[in-house]
């Protein structure tokens, strides 16, 4: 039996901690061991980018501590793994001692879909789902971690489902953290016309892997199209094979 | 030029209600990747050859004064006389002396950023000498005297009539027209007498190569062309990145420019010349002037993170990609460099403090990185640049000093989260937030944010575990 590390991220945790557990489930009916650590905190992708590198230091070492041993660690937020893959052995570039650690742990962590496609081998999840779905690609899973062809490899395999094209797919929904409240107007154009495309692909439920993009996409939702949803693809994944049985 | 870049967010949001700006950067991106993928497929090995691009620059960025100095000694046995300026302001001055010395009414300009980056236009003008320049689009925005929109097509934004007036009111034409043919021809009547009779131009310089002393030109309007053949003098200016090893290299990063730049195999017209007119030639200037400008550039290049930004070759690739960009056009970024582009250079060269707003104005999504075919990591160069520039800022630095507490200790870490959820969660109704006055407000004003969670995935797992333990007992 495989086991895996959770790395649950902040958003996910304090916002979206249905995605943990369905992250959880799926993994667990897939015959997967989860196991997590609490000691996790935060990557420290934020201090990263607001240019706080010493404190994002700190974030990077407690991370290694916490996660160094694991065989394989998963995540349903592939920004978080980017970070960690490739913010890290940067970060630490002048302590080998870390660097090292950084530079073991890079390969061992994977975004959820990559792990259950390229490490497990697994691309039907069991799942059913009776409609029209789109998926959004999220900037650092499809140009940090370059995984695009496994989520939409397990959505293929969804019975019922049917993947329709959505316009601009690839391009940015907006979000970028602090961007997103620092230049309001120009991340509310970006997600509007993300959601027009949505809406527009004719697709009834929008599909991504990404809780920061969630949270953008779903927020614009919420507040001007209340009955569209867009839903993390562990969540999807995860019910529409509960949804079987 | 009028530096505006701390302008940038008023800009933007005007720019952003601009409706034909708004029709014309939909239909950018789209244009921009079909034809760039499409020229990419007439190489055997696409991706190799933006590997091989790459490569070239990080080479010639990682040599940079070893092939200046090789360029120079070799352009020099052609016969160009080389200037080494340290600064815009010397770059200026040795123009306009020259141009006084030898008795010059006015100047023909071939489109060049960097006579842009120098103000070169204006200080010429001021001087007492008229700077025209001879490229299309860049005549265009030296009448209105406006920053380009986009590198490559600086004009290209703009409605014909405004065209129309602009030229009606500078006598290019004189009876009203909107038929796009006839403006042209009327432009390029009124620039190709300034050929004749041509005693001094200045352009820029695409690429040079160390090998040869050679220096190279791209463009689709003939008019560098003739910039190049019919003065007496010729200015070449380059800023010191654009040195290249061999003629090889310097031939390859020509296709891969163009094929970025506006999804040519090749452009119009490519010059490659090697000093001034010889013996026998048919044309050419009599005096080359190669002049190499610093502007701060060698101040960069001890910066190695910073430097990566020198391989640069002014594509304009990542405006055309850049969804920040095809937002706002390029305006807003307040200088002579736009768009990704200019979000890597103009903090460098004018300073991170004026310029903040062009490394925080990026959602770090990667699209430049990724089409840029000189390897220019943008994102990368945006978090060094907010690094340097962290300090500054007094309330972020408390947050996460406050923050890097907290994060080394997952029950700090979580006992924190115990006590934000009720602070937070004051201003949620139905497990929805709308707003939060005074806080987030740029996210409220388009966005919900649901309410946290009442029981973190933290704490589910604690719980959980518990039963599980005790199932166990």
């Amino acid at each position: 039996m495989k086991t895996v590390s959770l790395f649950i991220p902040c958003l996910v945790d304090l916002f979206l901690p249905r995605i943990g557990e369905a992250t959880y489930r799926l993994l667990a009916r897939l015959g997967v061991r989860c196991i997590y650590h609490s000691e996790q905190t935060c990557c420290g992708q934020p201090a990263v980018n607001a240019g706080f590198t010493k404190e994002a230091r700190l974030a990077a070492r407690h991370f290694i501590d916490v996660f160094g041993d694991d065989e394989a660690i998963v995540s349903p937020a592939g920004s978080c793994v980017c970070a960690v893959k490739t913010h890290y052995p940067e970060l630490l570039e002048n302590e080998p001692f870390w660097r090292e650690r950084a530079e073991a742990l890079a390969p061992r962590i994977y975004e959820l879909s990559q792990y259950l496609v390229d490490v497990l081998g697994v691309s039907d999840c069991g799942a059913f789902y009776d409609g029209k779905v789109a998926y959004h690609e999220s900037c650092h899973i499809l140009r940090g971690l370059g995984v695009s062809a496994q989520p939409k490899e397990l959505l293929s395999r969804v019975r019922g489902a049917k993947l329709v094209p959505l316009q601009g797919a690839e391009t940015c929904c907006g979000f970028g953290g602090e961007f997103a409240n620092r230049y309001p107007e120009i991340s509310t154009a970006m997600v509007k016309e993300k959601c027009e495309n949505y809406l527009a692909s004719g697709a009834d439920l929008l599909l991504l892997n990404e809780p920061g993009c969630l949270l953008n996409i779903g927020g614009y939702l919420s507040r001007h199209v209340p009955d569209r949803k867009v839903m993390h693809l562990a969540e999807f994944l995860a019910a529409a094979g509960r949804e079987e049985r | 030029m009028d530096v505006r870049t701390q302008e940038f967010a008023a800009a933007a949001n005007r720019e952003l209600k601009n409706e034909r700006s708004r029709n014309f950067l939909g239909r950018l991106a789209p244009y921009f990747a079909r034809s760039c993928a499409g020229a990419m497929k007439t190489f055997p090995d696409p991706a190799a050859a933006v590997a091989c691009g790459r490569a070239i620059r990080a080479d010639a960025v990682a040599r940079l004064p070893d092939l200046l100095e090789q360029f120079a000694k070799n352009a020099l046995a052609c016969g160009a006389k080389i200037i080494w300026a340290k600064t815009a302001a010397q770059a200026n001055e040795f123009i306009l002396a020259l141009a006084k010395e030898k008795g010059v009414r006015y100047v023909a300009k071939g489109k060049s950023m960097v006579t842009e980056e120098m103000g070169l236009n204006e200080y010429l003008k001021t001087n007492g000498i008229d700077a025209f320049e001879t490229d299309l689009g860049e005549f265009i925005i030296q009448l209105l005297r406006r920053p380009p929109f986009h590198i490559v097509g600086p004009a290209i934004n703009l409605p014909v009539e405004e065209i129309r007036d602009l030229f009606l009111a500078h006598g290019v034409i004189d009876e009203p027209t909107t038929d796009r043919i006839a403006l042209g021809g009327a432009a390029r009547r009124y620039l190709r007498d300034k050929f004749r009779r041509l005693d001094m131009a200045v352009t820029g310089v695409n690429m040079a190569a160390a090998d040869t002393g050679a220096i190279f030109n791209v463009e689709n309007e003939g008019n560098i062309r003739l910039c190049k053949s019919s003065p007496a003098i010729q200015v070449s200016v380059m800023s010191l990145e654009k040195v290249v090893p061999t003629m090889n290299d310097a031939l390859h990063l020509l296709r891969l420019l163009c094929r970025h730049c506006t999804g040519q195999k090749l452009s119009s017209y490519v010059s490659i010349d090697c000093g001034p007119k010889k013996p026998g030639d048919a044309d050419g200037p009599e005096e080359l002037y190669i002049l190499i400008l610093d502007n701060g550039r060698s101040e960069i290049y001890r910066d190695v993170k910073a430097r990566e930004a020198l391989r640069c070759i002014r594509c304009g690739a990542c405006l055309s990609v850049c969804p920040v960009y095809g937002k706002i056009g390029g305006y807003p970024y307040g200088w002579v460099y736009s768009g990704p582009m200019g979000q890597v250079l103009n903090p460098l060269l004018l300073g991170r403090e004026q310029t903040r707003d062009l490394y925080f104005a990026t959602t770090l999504c990667g699209a430049c990185r990724d089409v840029c075919p000189a390897g220019v990591d943008h994102p990368r160069l945006f978090l060094h640049y907010r690094e340097q520039q962290a300090s500054s800022v007094r309330a972020q630095g408390l947050f996460f000093k406050a923050w890097g507490r907290l994060v080394k200790s997952g029950g700090r870490w979580h006992f924190a989260v115990r006590l934000l959820r009720p602070l937070i969660n004051r201003f949620a109704a139905n497990g929805v937030i709308r707003k939060m006055p005074g806080l987030m407000n740029g996210w409220f004003a388009s966005r919900n944010l649901p309410a946290l969670a009442h029981k973190t995935f933290h704490k589910q797992w604690k719980k959980q575990e518990r039963q599980r333990d005790a199932g166990r007992r």
